[in-house]
């Protein structure tokens, strides 16, 4: 049986964590979540080669989602990252310089965050 | 010189866990709080924190230099390149390389500078006015500002981009009114430090009466403000006194002769450079020009009186001291109205 793929979603917003954690849940990803860049980075630290992919907010206070990517892929250049932005190109524009792998912007189409999942993680495997 | 960045509070903790997961990544970094909260303490703590401490840490004021002044202090220019020009002067970003930049009061460059600053930023490249030639910017730039810059970008003061390539890390250190627990401990880490740096006088540590009002004061000026008055206090010892008059507001505007000469006196023994716009009663004449003037006066006036009170008075050694004529000195001392303060017969 295949191994259940480790995610991680950093949000400062509760209500899209949650609405994203419900729905990966029935995917049946393994999931983690923080409301900030600090703690997100924390938990990664607690399995650094453990997690398949990370989904981070951009506009977040203290750490932004910039700071957070591009501190995740100085840990782990091969880490997949989808990048979370609602508010306009300068956001956009930065998160794909800090090598977002992929950047949606809210709101978020779920079934196309699931597909970008799946691709990123099976692209990363193989 | 190396002040540590001191408190317990869960704010400040949490300010110190976030620079230690930082400090080595060079992302930029946005501080911001109230004057004198200690946000050039945290550029500090994060520069020694980094693999760049061994490469210079760099200043600038940008509220301190007019735009066109500000912009060759950052960029250096060529020979030539203007007026006054004389000689080739390297920029500070140039001065900092592989060293850190701090832009302090970053929330009052004019919008041209702005520009600038976010095209260095974007291409990692700058040249010095006058000169063809660009130049690799490898500095990690710190900023800080006590303006909120998300109304100044509202206010269309603030550009959006730049703003967002400023924000990676962002540290906010709030006031010292709301972390009573940060007052006790810096009184009782800079008791100690007095202590130890006047080590010929006697002085007492801190009643209760005194702490309950230092915990009680508002602190307008945070930390900076709070070293100051420890010390007056310290060193004269009439601390719950000093906190009140802070408190009424005596400190500027004195109601009795006591008092008076207590200020005087205290004004006298610190240099201590700032100008109080609560002073100023009349706005029908405040202009910026008018207020360059009347700070500068100010400035002037504190700084001549206390060397002063250092030479005991000695007028020659004083324009020594302060590299002026004698007779420039004198003239200043009566154009500015600096009188000799009568001593107090405590």
């Amino acid at each position: 049986m295949e191994k259940q793929s480790k995610l991680l979603i950093i949000d400062d917003s509760d209500v899209i964590v949650e609405m994203l954690y419900q729905f990966l849940k029935s995917k049946n990803y393994e999931l983690f979540s923080a409301s900030n860049g600090l703690d997100g980075i924390k938990i990664f630290n607690s399995d650094i080669q453990g997690f398949d992919l990370v989904i981070t907010d951009i506009v977040m206070p203290n750490i932004s989602g910039v700071g957070v990517i591009s501190i995740l892929k100085n840990k782990r250049p091969d880490l997949p990252i989808i990048a979370i932005t609602g508010f306009g190109e300068h956001p956009e524009s930065l998160a794909a310089e800090a090598h977002a792998d992929v950047v949606l912007e809210k709101p978020i189409d779920l079934n196309i965050l699931n597909q970008h999942i799946s691709d990123l993680i099976a692209r990363k495997n193989s | 010189m190396h002040t540590p960045l001191i408190g317990v509070s869960q704010e400040i903790l949490k300010i110190k866990e976030l620079i230690d997961h930082v400090a080595d990544t060079g992302l930029n970094v946005v501080i911001t709080g109230e004057t004198g909260v200690g946000k050039e303490v945290v550029s500090r703590v994060l520069y020694q924190q980094s693999p760049r401490n061994s490469k210079p840490f760099v200043k600038v004021n940008c509220a301190a230099l007019p735009d066109g002044l500000l912009e060759s202090e950052l960029y250096g220019y060529e020979q030539g390149a203007f007026t006054g020009a004389e000689k080739k002067k390297k920029g500070k970003f140039e001065l900092a390389h592989k060293g850190v930049l701090f832009l302090d009061e970053i929330g009052d460059m004019s919008l041209t500078l702005q520009a600038k600053l976010l095209h260095v930023l974007q291409s990692g490249e700058f040249a010095p006015l006058g000169s063809e030639r660009e130049i690799k910017a490898d500095t990690w730039v710190i900023a800080a500002t006590n303006h909120d810059l998300a109304e100044k970008i509202v206010e269309k003061t603030f550009r959006a981009d730049l703003y967002y390539r400023l924000n990676i890390i962002k540290i906010y250190i709030p006031p010292l009114r709301e972390r009573p627990e940060d007052i006790i401990e810096l009184v009782n880490h800079y008791t100690n430090e007095f202590i130890t740096q006047f080590s010929n006088k006697n002085i007492k540590k801190l009643d209760t009466k005194t702490i309950d009002a230092f915990l009680s004061y508002h602190w307008p000026g945070n930390v900076r403000q709070l070293q100051n008055t420890l010390k007056r206090v310290l060193l004269l010892g009439n601390g719950y006194e000093i906190i009140e008059e802070l408190k009424n507001g005596q400190t500027d505007f004195p109601e009795s002769r006591t008092s008076a000469i207590k200020t005087s006196i205290n004004k006298a023994n610190t240099f201590n450079p700032s100008y109080n716009f609560d002073e100023i009663t009349d706005i029908s004449n405040f202009s910026l020009k008018e207020v360059r003037k009347k700070a500068l006066d100010k400035i002037e006036r504190d700084a001549i009186l206390y060397i002063l009170n250092k030479t005991n008075w000695n007028r020659s050694k004083a324009s020594k001291i302060l590299q002026i004529s004698y007779k420039t000195l004198l003239y200043k001392i009566t154009e500015l109205n600096i009188e000799q303060p009568a001593t107090s017969s405590e």
